[in-house]
């Protein structure tokens, strides 16, 4: 890590500086305010009436009792909506696949067709009970093998929505399960010699598991005047907006969509959740209607894709990876959401973060009968580092290779041309290794022990790109007395954007700690944001508020210019205000802003806009010169036990390393790096959605298992590598992804190497590890 | 309806609730002590934890009429310079923030009945609330931290 050095003058450099986050005391004391602790006119409460069927035609949905009962304001179904909005009921980012309420047909058991308004919710759902749905069932597509055999479909026909124009060739697209497909074919797979080549291959398989961030989603909307106002739990707000306008046919200035902090969210809580359906009871009924989604609701409304990878890897006899194949099927439940986008950005980085010349991938987002999948930290990519980290792994002990000494030498370097055409620029995938093999003491010489307990070591690396294109825009008002309010509709989920947008805006007109305030989300007063997602917001939010601060410091320099009757070039901001070196002055900004407006409590603006571009992959090669802004390299080391009696593993030592450009507070990026680590350590041994029959089984939190204080390892240590990238702000990128992706192949190569068993299916749950070890005749 | 006596943080309250209310909806909804909230409802994460006479409970699954003359002790309630907050603040303690007033009233409970836990015996104790965002590390160096002070309520 670098010390950031002392400014001139012995200022504190604040970009760099581990700046306290922010409201650090009312979260601890629980005084900040989350959505749903925020005021709101009385509403109506809401409950749903969810689908019993996973694959259904809806016949007739009898509400007569359920309006009946005393205190039901209202009762509405999807027919009713359907009358109102006709198609645009149907919303979603990449599709519009998705109702708001269901109102022909049902695609998975729990998708809303109903929605009761009461006085209270104990009436509302009390309702919920009368209503009586008849159903014509429909041949249920439970997996992708079933939905691949193209006999029954989950969807007629194909609607890509309007939000991502190159999926609009799919328009129309009939008779497939297969909502989009991605490619890559770099060099030929098949052209590659066999002579002396060792190939590795596997199925390797992730299952469907849940964010669960612990604040459950919230929604009020209302109607004001002819406007309808929406507070939600969303890291969206700019997205949400328009999806809402679309749905209702308003202007965007007529919603305003305003949000809080939120209690996580980890890809949960955005696009469309509870949102659509808010807007469309509030505006149809003309009222102010709450959503507050149970925990089990939550299960219902989103997970992260389960997914099979089919794939190899292949070295020749000098030991050089010379091709890499993957099959990747993703499911993306009954609605595609963002899947396309994860299904491209995850498949084109299948192979991994290695120099290969030859790679044949195809990538596939898969509609089935059960909840829909959408974007969970990692966007799709640990599935496939999941394969990759293993299948490398195995090469090397195939060719009795050290696994990182191996890595090492076919990691891609910065310059080096990554397998889908793109050139490699601040991902220090080596630097990354060799912090975590350093830190577990890799090179040196441990037991495996011959008793119950074996111990083994692992690493992994990963790789992910970030969302592009995108757009940011941030506002800065410079107060007169010299605090400044930073308007972003980046929301903070707990990545800690409050604070390190502020260290940004502080960097460069020279604040102190704590006089920058980011104002929370709200469409009518933050500028638009694509989303706070992808860990995107450091770098392209932090270039917009970087830029709109130089734009203000470039402001106060003229003001100080002209009153000072000194040239621009003369005058810079330092920490006591405008310095002009002739005049051997330095103003305060309270007296200049005072001076110029002549009165207090003036405020000074500006703006900036940040935009990123890219060259949209080649649709026959899945290749593009510049397919991403930059990228995310992350790596993992870990030491573990293996309970031979039980098949339990046991992390003892993890070491995980993230390339963050630039750590602009070093603090809040370990944290992200060791709590995504915690997070994956879940993912590894035993987070999973269960099905049955499109059914989640284990979709509370007493029985859905979440890792506790008591599966942190005894020994976890965050590493930032900072390979600064040139066009970042100070050289960041983001981090809230990078420490998950390798985490749960690393504890298996760990496995690998305690006990002798390539284990290809997560979770790598007691069972499933003394099974393994049973197959393989260990004991 | 009935009317329930309530000490919330050393304030009186006589509230009108349902047989069926929860202690969890009656705190936050008729009290205002926001920094109770719930995650899961069926007591598996302690968000909604509260201190009722000194024990922690998991209001979600506490019927209200079943305290009535009950001391509740709520995170935001705590004395301004509270020796656990002042610890989970410096430890850094928080990511997204919404799991810690819970943790922090276990940590209060820890201490009052073992003033210098060691390293197992916090883990035992906060093994039932979930921090999604994953800040154990930063959480159990809060608890230690303010084990040092001497915590009090
Ligand atoms: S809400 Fe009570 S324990 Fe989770
Ligand atoms: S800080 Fe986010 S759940 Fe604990």
């Amino acid at each position: 890590m670098t010390e950031t050095a002392l400014r001139e003058g012995g200022e504190e450099p604040a970009v760099g500086a581990r700046w306290q986050r922010a409201a650090a005391r009312g979260k601890v004391r629980g005084t900040t305010k989350y959505v749903a602790d925020l005021p709101v006119p009385p509403c109506a409460q809401v409950a749903v009436y969810r689908s019993t069927r996973p694959h259904a035609r809806i016949l007739a949905v009898d509400v007569t009792q359920a309006a009946a009962l005393p205190g039901v304001q209202a009762v509405v179904t999807g027919q009713d909506l359907f009358a109102l909005l006709g198609e645009r009921l149907l919303t979603g980012p990449a599709f519009a696949d998705q109702p708001a309420l269901a109102y022909d047909r049902v695609r998975y058991v729990g998708e809303p067709v109903a929605a009761v308004l009461a006085r209270d919710l104990a009436t509302a759902r009390a309702a919920v009970d009368l209503i009586a749905v008849e159903y014509e069932d429909l041949e249920p597509v439970y997996d992708v093998e079933t939905a691949l055999k193209g006999e029954f479909f989950v969807h007629d026909v194909l609607r890509p929505s309007s939000v991502f124009g190159d999926l609009s060739h799919l328009r129309g697209k009939r008779d497939t399960n297969v909502c989009y497909e991605y490619n890559l074919r770099t060099g030929d797979v098949d052209a590659v010699p066999t002579d002396g080549v060792t190939t590795v291959s596997g199925e390797f398989w992730s299952p469907p598991v849940a964010h669960v961030p612990i604040e459950l989603p919230c929604t009020t909307a209302w109607v004001e005047d002819d406007r309808l106002e929406i507070l939600t739990t969303t890291q969206t707000p700019s997205y949400v907006r328009q999806a809402v306008a679309d749905l209702l046919d308003l202007p965007l200035n007529k919603v305003r969509v305003r949000t809080s902090v939120l209690g996580g969210s980890f890809g949960s809580k955005m696009y469309d959740r509870l949102e659509p359906l808010a807007a469309a009871l509030a505006w149809s009924q003309q009222t102010a209607v709450r959503l507050v989604a149970t925990r089990e609701e939550a299960f219902l409304l989103t997970t992260r894709h389960g997914a099979g990878v089919t794939s190899s890897m292949s070295a020749d006899a000098d030991g050089n990876i010379v091709a890499a194949t993957a099959d990747v099927a993703y499911d993306t439940g009954a609605f595609a959401d963002v899947g396309p986008r994860i299904t491209a950005k995850s498949g084109m980085v299948a192979a991994g973060p290695y120099r290969v010349e030859n790679a044949w991938i195809r990538s596939r987002c898969i509609y089935t009968n059960k909840p829909s999948a959408g974007p969970f930290r990692g966007f799709g990519v640990p599935q496939v580092t999941w394969s990759h980290e293993s299948l490398v792994d195995e090469l090397a002990r195939e060719l009795g290779e050290d696994p990182a000494e191996f890595r090492r030498r076919h990691l891609l370097r910065e310059g080096d041309e990554a397998p889908m055409g793109t050139v490699m620029h601040s991902a220090d995938f080596v630097g990354c290794l060799d912090a975590v093999t350093d830190e577990i003491g890799w090179t040196t010489p441990y037991e495996k022990g011959e008793g119950r307990w074996r111990r083994g070591r692992g690493v992994a690396v990963g790789m992910k790109a970030v969302l592009t294109p995108t757009i940011a825009n941030a506002v800065i008002q410079l107060n007169q007395d010299g605090s400044a309010t930073l308007m972003i509709s980046t929301v903070d989920m707990g990545q800690g954007s409050d604070t390190i947008m502020p260290q940004i805006v502080a960097e460069v007109l020279h604040l102190d700690e704590g006089s920058v305030r980011v104002v929370a989300a709200d469409t009518d007063t933050t500028p638009y944001d694509t989303i706070t997602a992808g860990s995107r917001s450091t770098y392209h939010t932090g270039n917009a508020v970087r830029a709109a601060a130089e734009k203000m410091r470039d402001k106060l320099v003229d003001l100080a210019a002209q009153r000072l009757g000194v040239a621009a070039s003369d005058c810079k901001v330092t920490s006591g205000g405008v310095m002009s070196t002739t005049a051997q002055e330095t103003v305060s900004i309270s007296d200049l802003m005072h001076g110029h407006f002549g009165a207090r409590g003036t405020t000074l603006t500006a703006e900036a806009n940040f935009t990123t571009s890219w060259q949209p992959y080649d649709h026959e090669t899945g290749r593009s010169r510049q397919v991403t802004e930059h990228w995310f390299a992350g790596a993992v080391a870990v030491e573990i036990l293996v309970d031979t009696m039980t098949g339990r593993v046991k992390v003892e030592q993890l070491a995980v390393a993230g390339d963050v450009g630039r750590a602009i507070n070093p603090t809040l990026v370990e944290q992200q790096l060791t709590g995504a680590a915690i997070m994956g350590i879940g993912h590894a041994l035993f987070d999973e959605l269960v099905f049955d029959q499109g059914q989640i089984v284990n979709g509370t939190l007493l029985d859905y298992q979440l890792p506790s204080v008591r599966d942190v390892p005894a020994k976890l240590t965050a590493h930032v590598i900072e390979s600064a990238h040139r066009t970042g702000p100070f050289g960041a990128k983001g981090v809230g992804e990078t420490g998950i992706l390798a985490i749960a192949p690393a504890i298996a190569n760990a496995v690998r190497d305690a006990v002798g068993v390539r284990i290809t299916r997560l979770p790598l749950s007691p069972e499933r590890v003394l099974e393994a070890m049973t197959e393989a005749g260990v004991s | 309806m009935r009317m329930l006596n309530l000490t919330v943080n050393g304030r009186v309250h006589d509230v009108p609730v349902d047989d069926n209310e929860l202690l969890l909806d009656v705190l936050r909804t008729k009290v205002g002590c926001t920094s109770v909230r719930e995650g899961c409802g069926v007591g598996a994460c302690g968000a909604c934890t509260v201190l009722v006479d000194g024990r922690s409970v998991s209001s979600c699954l506490a019927l209200a009429v079943r305290h009535d003359g009950a001391e509740i002790v709520t995170a935001d309630g705590l004395p301004g310079d509270d020796a656990v907050v002042e610890a989970f603040v410096e430890c850094g303690a928080m990511q997204c923030g919404y799991c810690i007033p819970g943790f922090v009233l276990m940590t209060h409970e820890l201490l009052a009945e073992n003033p210098q836990p060691d390293a197992e015996q916090i883990a035992a104790h906060l093994e039932g609330n979930i921090c999604r965002c994953g800040t154990y590390p930063e959480i159990c160096a809060a608890v230690t931290s303010a084990a040092a002070r001497g915590a009090r309520l």
